[in-house]
């Protein structure tokens, strides 16, 4: 390359910046993991047939209870006796909220594992861009699984959606996102100071999982745990999402919810991104940033 | 003194290599080194000791996985039991018939993740290619590999079902423990096969995240652990026949319970385990064997 192209390019990256340059860099980080695991053919069945595996033990230990696809039980603790429905819902908005957790909260050290953490720390992009771009290729991949497992519940499962309720549970998606992103700046600081620390990302997730309403109401809770689920953005999230899609537009509480999702989005986005600027930093200075 | 210690140092090195050289022409290629199965075991149970929180946290995670299946059926029927699930299943408390069967899905989740995976470990530890160039058949290291994954897992899955007995308020009964362990020794014993199939599709197929994650999801969904066999499909009923944990599930679970198993039915488990077990070990040293041929012939033993 010639020395006149190379310093164009150089003074393209000095100029680079503002909010464009950022999303342009997000982007291309999601496009990367995309091709990265569609290099694995099992990857693509994997995608297609998991959501499918996910839903159906919990279908099957309902039917196992049940008997039938409605429950009286059921309707005394969430007001319907469309426990698939429900179930299923709440199920495919899991797959969501894993892959945010797992796939952007160990962005960091897959990169430090194949050994590209460090080269990509020295673009100009900001640092927690590397975040969101993760964070953007997780929402695409966890997305599509929310969609093709609401589909197969449909077709396979007799769960019924109200389609009017899609657009405003898109929104409760973005609101949930950005408090879900808090958590994963969170867990990203755990993995830059405990290295392997997937062993507290997994559980900090399935205490996220187990406190939210995604497969039974928070009612079956104990009372301390009832008390923390209201803390976390995703039972917010999934209440609200779950009662668009099952009652449409009618949805009771919404408001409420959607306040709370708000406040907490604000809170957990605020500590997240403090931590994780500060851990960041706290790393690099120790210069710990490629060890093991 | 320094052309002396040179000499002897000389020395030692040509005696070592003459230990070497009469040890490589005298070898002869056997089907089972029991030798190098017990130094590999010995080898991951060290590295297992380093780190012994692992077992903890994976006698305590599992507990995490079984809460909302738990929860769920609570919402769903109400606490305990219900009319339906006493019907199909022949028991009355679900949250008993829960906990033992992810007791024992502990050992199919270990042989498909920690057996099946044993090479890709070494394999990112650099040391599968030093490994497969040792005058030692294959599958003597994967035994010793699955040997230290079951005393790890034995060691977490009772850190699993007493704490769940304690968290739930279940118990059982341990009058039968004989009949119990038996049974337990076969289903182990025929998991090894199965974990040896699963190495060879690894060695070939690389990425073992979705491999395992895919095989372990179709095991858990089609296995008696959570529900009774009695919910599958008729298809789905037969497959889990195929595994070698569903009848182990379906007769620790009986004795486990109720204390009792019919004699001539127990007899016909055994024996049925015991086709299960030269079934899956055959398949899964030919599988095994034609795994590592075909790695082998393209040249990408080391590579990701």
């Amino acid at each position: 390359m010639s020395n006149a192209i190379t310093d164009g390019i150089h003074e393209k990256m000095i100029k680079r910046g503002g909010i464009r340059a950022e999303l342009r860099a997000a982007n291309a980080l999601a496009i990367k993991q995309w091709r990265v695991e569609f290099s694995y053919p099992l990857s693509v069945l994997y995608f297609i047939v998991m959501p499918f595996l996910w839903f159906l033990p919990m279908f099957l230990a309902g039917t196992a209870v049940a008997g039938s696809p409605t429950s009286s039980v059921f309707e005394t603790y969430t007001g319907t006796t469309d426990w698939i429905t429900f179930i299923a819902i709440g199920s495919a908005f899991s797959g969501l909220a894993m892959s945010l957790f797992w796939g952007t909260g160990m962005a960091f050290r897959r990169e430090q594992s194949v050994g590209t953490l460090e080269t990509l720390m020295t673009t100009p992009m900001k640092r927690d861009t590397l975040v969101w771009g993760t964070m953007l290729h997780n929402v695409q991949h966890g997305g599509l699984g929310v969609v093709l497992q609401l589909t197969f519940s449909v077709l396979f499962f007799g769960a019924t959606l109200n389609l009017w309720g899609v657009l405003p549970a898109l929104g409760i998606v973005a609101l949930a996102v950005i408090g879900m992103q808090g958590i994963v700046f969170a867990m990203t600081c755990i993995v830059l100071l405990a290295k392997q620390g997937w062993m507290i990302i997994e559980v900090i997730s399935e205490v996220f999982l187990i406190i939210a309403p995604i497969s039974y109401p928070i009612a079956v809770l104990p009372p301390i745990l009832q008390f923390v689920s209201l803390g976390s953005p995703l039972t917010w999230s999934v209440d609200a999402f779950r009662s668009f899609l099952m009652y449409g537009l009618a949805t009771p509480a919404v408001i409420q919810a959607v306040v709370s999702l708000v406040i907490i989005d604000v809170l957990f986005i605020a500590v997240g991104s403090l931590m994780f600027r500060y851990t960041e930093r706290y790393v690099r200075s120790k210069g710990a940033l490629e060890q093991f | 003194m320094q052309t002396k210690d040179t000499s002897l140092l000389e020395e030692t090195h040509r005696q070592q290599a003459d230990i070497a050289n009469n040890y490589l022409a005298d070898f002869q290629p056997r089907m089972m080194d029991w030798n190098a199965a017990k130094i590999f075991a010995v080898k991951n149970l060290r590295i297992a000791i380093r780190y012994p929180t692992n077992v903890l946290i994976w006698g305590l995670l599992p507990i995490l996985w079984l809460a909302p299946y738990l929860l769920m059926m609570t919402a769903v029927a109400g606490p305990g039991t219900s009319e339906y699930f006493a019907e199909v299943s022949g028991f009355d408390d679900f949250l008993k018939f829960a906990v033992i069967g992810w007791f024992i899905f502990k050992y199919i989740d270990a042989s498909i993740w920690a057996i099946g995976n044993n090479f890709r470990w070494e394999q990112f530890s650099g040391t599968l290619e030093p490994l497969f160039v040792t005058p030692v058949p294959r599958i003597s290291i994967l035994l010793g590999a699955a040997f230290s994954d079951t005393v790890q897992t034995t060691l977490s899955a009772f850190i699993l079902l007493f704490t769940a007995m304690a968290l739930f308020g279940v118990t059982y009964t341990f009058v039968a423990i004989g009949p119990i362990i038996l049974i337990m020794l076969l289903m182990i014993i025929s998991f090894y096969g199965f974990g040896f199939m699963l190495a060879g599709m690894i060695l070939v197929f690389k990425d073992p995240s979705v491999l395992t994650e895919l095989i372990n999801n179709a095991v858990f969904t089609v296995s008696p652990i959570t529900y009774p066999l009695q919910v599958l499909p008729a298809p789905a009923r037969f497959a889990a026949y195929l595994i070698p944990s569903t009848i182990a599930i379906v007769v620790v679970r009986e004795l486990a319970i109720t204390g009792t198993y019919d004699l001539f039915q127990f007899l016909q488990s055994v024996g049925f385990m015991c086709v299960i077990i030269v079934f899956f070990w055959t398949l899964g040293i030919a599988v095994f064997n034609y795994g590592e041929k075909w790695t082998k012939n393209r040249g990408s033993m080391g590579g990701f």
